[in-house]
């Protein structure tokens, strides 16, 4: 396996004063791979996410990014560190037409040449985004907004991008547009941490796989034999990570 | 009804109607932002008001130039209040602990008027103050057209740099989805103080523009907020351009009714029409597609 361009090791984190979410999660995504973290609602795989982008700061454990240690950055120095996160859901400037949201994505950076040089990377690898390039994002359907989303993270160049629950929402035929498009991204030469509800869909996309529950990761490995993997397909893809640990004493 | 004194009315109406635009622009800035409901807003303008008259009674010039001082002055203020204070309630009960908050800053502005400048009321005269102009048999004090004129150039000011600045779009992005604004780079707390700062500006504008053409005295505020936050609720909450339609509309309403009604009976517009929207369509008649755009 390749030297990891993002490792977060031993990672405990929860909200306010509430009880851990994370519990010792160790996660690693190397360069140029779709990995992809599966597990029940509940399991903290929005968590990793919020952690990984700064949003919330661990209370253990070490983030780091191509072997620099990040773990107190918030989002603003996470982003600089090459951290870009989609959040679930749809969080496109609905008011905002699709240039305006594309150009927000550069916000941060100063060099318009550089900033050029970006929009026409991202028009390329996401043609939708070219095609509506004037219109109010709030228009357009679940599935192109989650592109224009993908478009406006990838502005800054980023090393890693984040993707909580892209499919979330979408029809199937949207949701496999969605998954080409990240695998599109993989194939730009990006590293994505992607968390799934879809389990067996994301996996089919992915190079690696994580099984969380209860702020854990439980199996990891190549996802071709996580879902190859009997136990999988008995409890993630549909089941219960007890019952895993069952399986697992057994 | 004669013909000029209707259209003088329709007239007076849509300047009014501006100076409303401009005031319930910058509270809906504030709720927008923050999701703040500021009672203070029109003590503020009342502020203004009192700083212009301070100013031109102490220096003889003209109230407008008192802009030069009080719009940064009101907007390092906003600035200030919104980082020390408003940043500081607890998310959950934001909206109800503004209006506690900012119930009590009004108070404050109030009183200290008062004890400064006692309870007399106050009035700026100015060598144009009692000129007109004639327009088909209506007649339209200078006055109010300066007032108008001052709205309008705010307004347009207030449009040009959310439409086309840099911290326009932040600002923007930051009312529509603070979230994605913050994982976007964009330093939303200082944004939203930069929001909060603006909204005050236009307090200082507004205030300035009144006191131009209205006797000022400490407890006037009472008698604006009340019409304002009609407007940036019947406007739909969070919906500049919403709010701008609604202050033109209701300004003429309100000036139309003043000639068979009087001037305190039109006032009732605003309730009349806020327990109407209320009724059929509590999220204002552009709180849809027009909330969060400009």
């Amino acid at each position: 396996m390749s030297e990891p361009l993002l490792e977060l090791r031993d990672i405990e984190a929860g909200y306010g004063r509430a009880a851990l979410v994370l519990r010792g999660l160790t996660v690693t995504v190397p360069a140029g791979q779709i990995v992809c973290l599966v597990g029940p609602n509940g399991a903290g795989k929005s968590t990793v996410l919020k952690v990984a982008s700064g949003m919330l700061t661990p209370r253990s454990g070490t983030i780091t990014v191509d072997g620099v240690d990040v773990t107190r950055n918030g989002p603003q120095q996470m982003l600089r560190a090459g951290m870009a996160h989609v959040l679930q859901g749809h969080s496109v400037f609905k008011e905002m037409t699709v240039a305006e949201n594309v150009g927000l994505g550069a916000y941060t950076v100063r060099d318009q040449a550089a900033v050029a040089e970006r929009t026409d990377f991202v028009k390329t690898l996401f043609p939708v985004v070219a095609e509506r390039w004037h219109t109010l994002a709030g228009a357009l359907s679940g599935g192109q907004q989650k592109q224009v989303e993908f478009a406006r993270s990838l502005m800054v160049s980023p090393k890693v991008v984040l993707l909580d629950e892209p499919s979330m929402g979408l029809d199937p035929k949207t949701t496999a547009t969605v998954f080409e498009q990240v695998v599109r991204m993989r194939d730009a030469g990006l590293a994505v941490l992607l968390v799934e509800q879809n389990a067996r869909r994301a996996l089919e996309s992915a190079d690696l796989g994580c099984v969380l529950d209860l702020g854990k990761v439980h199996i990891a490995g190549p996802a071709a034999d996580l879902l190859a993997d009997p136990r999988m397909a008995e409890l993630y893809l549909g089941g219960a990570a007890s019952r895993l640990e069952e399986g697992k004493a057994r | 009804m004669s013909s000029a004194l209707l259209l003088q009315s329709l007239i007076l109406g849509l300047l009014l109607g501006g100076l409303y635009a401009l005031l319930a622009a910058g509270l809906t800035l504030y709720f927008g932002v923050m999701r703040v409901v500021m009672i203070a807003h029109s003590a503020f303008l009342i502020l203004a008001a009192y700083l212009a008259w301070f100013f031109t009674t102490q220096t003889g010039l003209d109230p407008l130039l008192s802009l030069i001082i009080t719009v940064p002055l009101f907007f390092a203020a906003g600035y200030g209040m919104q980082r020390a204070l408003l940043s500081r309630l607890r998310p959950a009960t934001l909206t109800m602990m503004s209006v506690l908050l900012t119930f009590a800053i009004a108070l404050v502005i109030e009183g200290g008027l008062g004890y400064l400048f006692s309870g007399t009321q106050r009035r700026i005269q100015l060598g144009y103050s009692s000129a007109s102009l004639e327009l088909w048999g209506a007649r339209i004090a200078v006055v109010k057209l300066v007032a108008f004129g001052l709205a309008a150039v705010s307004l347009l000011a207030l449009y040009l740099l959310l439409k086309k600045t840099r911290f326009g779009q932040a600002l923007r992005a930051t009312i529509q989805h603070r979230e994605a604004a913050q994982l976007l780079g964009i330093d939303t707390d200082r944004i939203a103080g930069f929001g909060f700062g603006l909204g005050l500006a236009t307090a200082a504008v507004g205030g300035t523009a009144l006191a131009l053409d209205a006797t000022i005295y400490p407890s006037l505020h009472w008698h604006w907020i009340g019409p304002l936050m009609a407007i940036i609720v019947i406007g739909g909450l969070g919906s500049i351009p919403g709010a701008a339609i609604a202050a033109m509309l209701l300004g003429v309403t309100q000036a139309l009714l003043q000639i068979p009604m009087g001037t305190t009976w039109a006032q009732t517009v605003f309730y009349l029409a806020l327990f109407a929207t209320l009724m059929f369509r509590p999220q204002g008649f552009f709180g849809g597609r027009l909330a969060q755009r400009f």
